[in-house]
C-alpha cells in the first residue's frame, strides 16, 4: 500500500518530530476561559476516553485535534506538530494520517455506505482501482457492512451508519483516531465491537484513540487505557 | 459579495492547480454524474422547447415577412434571434432551473449536515470534490445543450417553413447565407461562460450557508437569481463584443 503523499515541508517536519506522542493538549482553554486550562497526553497505542457533560469542553476536543478549529490559547500537537500552525493544504495532507469520526457520522448522503468508506482510500493514495476495491471490501467485511453496503446513509440505521463512519475513519490505517461521542444510541455490545475494531491497526497492533463520551460505557471499560473526567474545561481526574 | 465570490474563484483555481492523479479520478466520477444529470437528462426538455420556439418564431415570421415580400430575411431572424440570442439564453435558464437549483441545494445541505467539514477532516479539499466537477460539468453540459438546441431549432424551423410551402433548398440557402463560423464560436463561448456562471453562483451561495436547514431555500433563491442576472448581463456584453 502507498502511504498518503505530503509536501516536502510536511515530510521534513514529520521526520524531525519522529517518536513524538500521537496527541498532546497543552494549556488549552477549551471554553475560552484563560483560568481553565486543559492538559492531556495520549501515547502510542493508548485508548483514552474524555468524559464530560454538555458544555464541559469535550465537544471541541476532536475538532482541535483535527485542526478544524484553532485553540483559543495553548497548543495542540499531533505527532509532535502544532496542528493549528500548518497551512490549509499541509493540513489537508496531514489529516490523511489521522482518523476522525465526527459527532453524528458525517457520512456523505449522496454516496452509498461502501462509497463513503472508499472515498478516503480513492482520494488519498495512488492505489490501483483493483487494490482500492480489495481494501474497501476488506473494510466492509471487518465492520460487518456487507449486507447493507449499497444503502445510502439515510436508508441505514444509526448503528450501521456509525460502523460505516468508523470504517471510513480507519480506512487509511491511521496511527491516531479521534471519535466524537461514538456510542450515542448504540447498545453496549455494539459499542464494544466498534471500539475493538477501531483500536486495532492492520498489522494487529493497537492505535492511539481519543474518544469523547458522556459516561464510561461499562462494556468498553476493558478496552480503555485511561478515562479522563472533564469538568468546566479542565481534566479533573482519572475516571476509570 | 464580489469579494467573497473572488475569493471563491481563487480557491477553486488553487484547488485545480493542486489536483493530484488520485484526486482527478475521484473528481472524474463526480463529473460524469454531473454531466449525466445536467446534460443527458435535460436533452429531451431542451429539444422540446427548441422545437416549439423555432416553430413559433419561423411560422410567425414567414406570415409577417411574406406580406412585405421580405421572406429572405427569415435567415436573419433564425440565426440572430433564435441561434445567437434566444437559444443560449433559454438553454442556460433550463440548466439553472434544473441543475442550478440542485447544485445550490446540495451544497447547502452538504454544509448544514457537516459533510464539508467531514471532507476536510478526511484531507479532501471540498473545492476539488464539490465545486470543480460541478463547474466543469456545467460548462460541458451547457455548451452541449446549446448545440442540441441549435440543431433542433434549425430542423424545427424547416418544418415550420415547409408547412408554409418553402422548399428545403430555399430554407437552407436562406439560413446558411446568414450563419457564419463566428456563430459557432459565439455559441461555444456562451456555453463556457453561462455554464461557469451556473456552477459558480449556485455553488458559492450553497456553500455560504451557515446557520441551518432554514437557510437552504434562501441559498437556492440567491444562487438562481444571481445566475439569471449574470447570464442576462453576459448576453448583453456578448452583443457588444460581437458587434
Amino acid at each position: 500500500m502507498t502511504a498518503p503523499r505530503g509536501s516536502s515541508v510536511l515530510t521534513a517536519e514529520l521526520a524531525r518530530v519522529a517518536g513524538a506522542p500521537p496527541l498532546v493538549y497543552r494549556d488549552v482553554a477549551l471554553l475560552g476561559r484563560p483560568d481553565r486550562r486543559f492538559d492531556l497526553v495520549i501515547g502510542a497505542g493508548e485508548v483514552v476516553v474524555a468524559i464530560g457533560d454538555e458544555n464541559s469542553g469535550i465537544e471541541v476536543l476532536g475538532k482541535l485535534a483535527m485542526g478544524l478549529v484553532p485553540p483559543a490559547s495553548g497548543t495542540v500537537e499531533v505527532f509532535g506538530l502544532p496542528i493549528a500552525e500548518l497551512s490549509y493544504y499541509d493540513l489537508l495532507v496531514f489529516r490523511r494520517r489521522l482518523g476522525y469520526l465526527p459527532q453524528g457520522d458525517g457520512l456523505l448522503q449522496n454516496l452509498s455506505l461502501r462509497d463513503n468508506v472508499a472515498l478516503p482510500v480513492r482520494f488519498a493514495t495512488d492505489h490501483r482501482l483493483r487494490e482500492v476495491d480489495a481494501k474497501v471490501t476488506q473494510l466492509v467485511e471487518d465492520f460487518r457492512l456487507r449486507a447493507i453496503a449499497g444503502l445510502r446513509p439515510a436508508q441505514a440505521n444509526e448503528e450501521d451508519r456509525r460502523r460505516a463512519a468508523a470504517a471510513r475513519a480507519v480506512a487509511l490505517d491511521p496511527k491516531l483516531v479521534v471519535l466524537e461521542l461514538p456510542f450515542v444510541g448504540l447498545t453496549g455490545r455494539a459499542a464494544q465491537d466498534l471500539l475493538d475494531r477501531v483500536s486495532r491497526t492492520e498489522d494487529g497492533g493497537r492505535r492511539a484513540v481519543l474518544l469523547t463520551s458522556r459516561e464510561l460505557t461499562p462494556s468498553v471499560r476493558g478496552l480503555v487505557t485511561r478515562a479522563v473526567k472533564v469538568v468546566d474545561g479542565v481534566a479533573a481526574e482519572d475516571a476509570k | 459579495m464580489v469579494g467573497g465570490l473572488a475569493r471563491f474563484v481563487l480557491r477553486a483555481v488553487r484547488a485545480a492547480a493542486r489536483l493530484t492523479r488520485a484526486g482527478r479520478w475521484v473528481m472524474l466520477r463526480v463529473l460524469i454524474n454531473q454531466i449525466r444529470f445536467t446534460a443527458l437528462q435535460a436533452i429531451a426538455l431542451v429539444g422540446f422547447l427548441a422545437a416549439i420556439l423555432a416553430f413559433l418564431v419561423i411560422s410567425q415570421s414567414i406570415r409577417q415577412l411574406g406580406r412585405f415580400g421580405a421572406i429572405d430575411n427569415l435567415g436573419t431572424i433564425m440565426v440572430v434571434a433564435v441561434i445567437r440570442e434566444l437559444g443560449p439564453l433559454l438553454t442556460a435558464l433550463i440548466v439553472v432551473s434544473r441543475s442550478g437549483t440542485a447544485i445550490a441545494a446540495e451544497m447547502a445541505t452538504n454544509r448544514v449536515m457537516g459533510e464539508v467539514t467531514a471532507l476536510e477532516a478526511m484531507g479532501i479539499d471540498p473545492y476539488i470534490y464539490l465545486v470543480l466537477p460541478r463547474m466543469l460539468g456545467a460548462i460541458v453540459s451547457v455548451a452541449t445543450l446549446m448545440v442540441v438546441f441549435d440543431a433542433v431549432a434549425l430542423t424545427s424551423g424547416f418544418v415550420a417553413a415547409a408547412t408554409s410551402g418553402m422548399s428545403l433548398n430555399r430554407y437552407t440557402g436562406i439560413v446558411l447565407k446568414t450563419l457564419s463560423a463566428g456563430d459557432v464560436w459565439l455559441t461555444l463561448a456562451k456555453g463556457i461562460f453561462f455554464g461557469a456562471a451556473v456552477a459558480l453562483f449556485c455553488s458559492y451561495h450553497g456553500l455560504a450557508v451557515k446557520a441551518g436547514p432554514t437557510e437552504i431555500p434562501q441559498a437556492v433563491t440567491r444562487g438562481v437569481v444571481a445566475t439569471i442576472v449574470a447570464i442576462f448581463v453576459m448576453s448583453a456584453v456578448f452583443v457588444v463584443i460581437a458587434s
